[in-house]
């Protein structure tokens, strides 16, 4: 049988149409394309993955993941980008590293224009953006929230805790080793999270790790009293926070040891899924709690794109569709608990079928809107690692809050030069 | 004499190999030491001579961790050296039931260190650990095995134990192995107790073997990473943070000039350390030869 020839004309045209319009939005220069993304491990990856196939469906960019755990990614990302390897097309950075990454990272403002920022919650943008230019998109917010028992604060006939006095003596009354019952789960070991929240305590009672003029600051009076707060709460922990890290306080709240934990929103869907938690349903979210202000603390996790990627409109167009509303309704629906990116938008965060799938979303969208971030310096990487060894040789009792206070000045002041 | 200088160039690509992978690396880390070099900061990259070996000499952290990795080092080494003797000794007794056992006492052995690391940190976990868990049940328990300071350092040394005790094992009683069974003999009909034979016929003729694995071991531990990395971090507080893992932070944070440094101080301490070691168990064998 022979094909006639206007009828061959017919189907190349129809091939070219439906090829046009299965990537109308996708630039020519992206289409076809493969990028390298550097990804977090695990619970930011899984979610990822199970989504990735519709992007790649219907943009035709293939994204090839290279997947580290939290305590390389900073450093495999920065080794990466300097030496100008080009392995990675795009980065998903924790917005702390924003500042000592910039350099190698491709300014993004006249891209972020075509975006409906509208939607975006503003302080997820900023945590993109160093000295005045937008070097990343935020792709999944993140802040620490307040996690307590709702049916053992409804038991007694008390409130969840607004002010660090009232967790105090929420977290005494609640801890009774006796019965494996403890006040509070947080970590007081070497991890990055010791230092963390004792910076949040610190914060909260007025006092600056870096000071306007650049110098550690945190040797005050309001640092001396959020560490005192901070030392105090470790009283009323499980027995072993000392080698506890993210996990562990996710473990305590799941296992029901612990009556209130403060955790990144991201560590609490697990807490929410009934095949792992215990005590999935009985828990309540809350703002952490407030001395002279309430500074819940920012950690955006942002996407951006090497400076010296050859693909840099593919890799936006990964960007776009990561930190878009489909991928975040899809993020809410995704079945597995032990994995979430949660929307830096609006209209996800306030979506009713995402209120209902995630009973945290109203304090993460209250906490993302009155967030304080980490100081914006370069050389923050350093800073924080000074931050966090510090604190763990004084959860470790080989500091006193008054030494440990005085080396964590001198040691931001060191790496700042001052 | 035409043969023997034609023989030399035999030795011309092994000469280029260790040259190109070992030596040129090396004298790059070196090099790369006198340098001020941030990777954050790539247009700011100075020579600095000595100044990032006299900010190491200068530094408490760093001196803490040269004690902390020796003592960690000495512990693990002794430990592993003295129950792989034994269980070399116990082994090369001719008892047949012994036999099957060896295979599952190198096990260890095939493990990934990281691997092994996570594991016996599930196994020390303070709530769901299943150590904790019999130790309470005989009324020892529960212990801190890593949030403990002093601990922590036992905890981890136990651990490099476990993972190396079979490489002890099996390196002396490979020696044992080959021992001559006539000069046994010979000690046997001249009346010589177990531990006579052992204390002047084995130990001497063994030297050799156990001074090597002690300085590969020895080698190793001073270098351990990754258990010290899963396990505790460095922490608590400094109670475990050894050289290497100082060096990984340096490495991390993308300071290569003081990273590169570290490396080559550990590269001279273990260095002085089998020079030390060899020379105090070799000189008396030379000079009885």
């Amino acid at each position: 049988m022979r094909i006639s020839r206007s009828f061959k004309y017919l189907v190349g045209a129809l091939l070219v149409v439906l090829a046009v319009a299965s990537g109308a939005d996708v630039p020519a220069s992206a289409q076809g394309k493969a990028i390298t993304l550097s990804m977090l491990a695990g619970y930011k990856e899984d979610v990822l993955r199970a989504s990735l196939p519709d992007f790649e469906k219907k943009t035709g960019i293939k994204v090839v993941i290279d997947a580290s755990p939290f305590g390389d990614l900073y450093k495999k990302q920065l080794l990466s980008l300097s030496t100008g390897a080009g392995r990675y097309d795009v980065v998903f950075v924790d917005e702390p590293w924003i500042p000592p990454l910039s350099e190698f990272l491709l300014p993004l403002n006249e891209r972020m224009k075509t975006l409906d920022l509208q939607d975006f919650i503003p302080t997820t943008v900023a945590s993109g953006a160093f000295q005045g230019t937008q070097y990343a998109v935020p792709v999944d917010p993140n802040v620490q929230l307040l996690v307590y028992r709702k049916d053992l604060f409804e038991q007694k006939g008390l409130k969840p805790p607004a002010t660090w006095d009232e967790l105090l003596a929420d977290a005494k009354a609640f801890h009774d080793p006796a019965k494996q019952q403890y006040g509070i789960a947080v970590t007081a070991s070497s991890d990055i999270q010791t230092a963390l929240y004792m910076l949040l305590a610190m914060w909260s009672y007025g006092a600056e790790l870096v000071d306007a003029n650049g110098r550690g600051a945190l040797n005050s009076a309001a640092g001396r009293k959020g560490g005192e707060v901070f030392l105090e709460l470790l009283k009323y922990t499980p027995p072993n926070v000392k080698s506890y890290n993210f996990a562990d306080v996710n473990k305590a709240i799941q296992l029901g040891q612990a009556a209130m934990a403060i955790q990144w929103a991201s560590g609490a869907r697990p807490m929410e899924d009934k095949t792992r938690s215990s005590v999935a349903g009985k828990l309540g979210y809350a703002l952490v709690p407030k001395a002279v202000r309430q500074t819940p603390m920012r950690g955006v996790w942002t996407l951006a794109i090497a400076k010296n990627s050859t693909n840099q409109d593919a890799a936006w167009q990964f960007a776009t569709w990561l930190s878009g509303k489909d991928f975040g309704h899809a993020a809410v629906k995704y079945p597995s608990a032990t994995s979430a990116i949660h929307s830096p938008r609006f209209s996800v965060l306030k979506d009713p079928g995402t209120k209902a799938a995630l009973p945290y979303a109203d304090a993460l969208l209250d906490s993302l809107q009155i967030t304080k971030e980490r100081p914006r310096l370069r050389e923050y990487a350093d800073i924080q690692e000074n931050l966090r060894v510090t604190a763990g040789k004084l959860t470790a009792g080989e500091l006193t809050l008054e030494a440990a206070l005085k080396e964590i000045d001198a040691g931001t002041n060191r790496i700042l030069g001052k | 004499m035409g043969t023997g200088r034609a023989g030399r160039w035999f030795l011309l690509p092994g000469l280029v190999f260790l040259f190109a992978i070992d030596l040129v690396p090396l004298a790059y880390s070196g090099w790369v030491s006198f340098y001020n070099w941030w990777l954050i900061r790539p247009r700011d990259v100075r020579f600095i001579g000595l100044a990032n070996y006299t900010r190491l000499v200068d530094d408490p952290e760093f001196s803490r961790a040269v004690v902390v990795t020796t003592l960690f080092t000495v512990g693990a080494v002794l430990l592993e050296f003295l129950v792989g003797l034994l269980l070399a000794l116990l082994f090369a007794q001719p008892f047949k039931f012994l036999r099957p056992i060896r295979v599952l006492l190198l096990l260890p052995l095939f493990v990934v260190p990281v691997v092994g690391a996570t594991m016996w940190r599930v196994i020390f976990h303070p709530e769901v650990g299943v150590l904790n868990y019999y130790l309470g049940a005989i009324g020892l328990g529960p212990l801190p095995w890593l949030s403990d300071p002093r601990l922590a350092l036992v905890s981890i040394t136990l651990v490099d134990a476990w993972r190396t005790i079979p490489f002890m094992f099996l390196v002396i009683y490979a020696g044992l192995e080959v021992l001559p069974s006539e000069l046994f003999e010979a000690a046997a009909v001249d009346g010589a107790s177990a531990w006579q034979s052992f204390r002047h016929i084995t130990v001497p003729l063994l030297t050799y073997i156990m001074l090597l694995a002690v300085l590969i071991r020895g080698m190793d531990a001073f270098r351990e990473f990754d258990i010290i990395f899963v396990l505790t971090g460095g922490g608590p507080g400094t109670a475990t943070q050894t050289i290497q893992i100082l060096n990984y932070r340096a490495f991390g944070l993308g300071h290569m000039g003081e990273a590169n440094a570290i490396g080559i101080v550990t590269l001279v301490i273990v260095a002085v350390m089998c020079f030390v070691l060899m020379r105090a168990v070799l000189r008396p064998q030379t000079t009885r030869g």
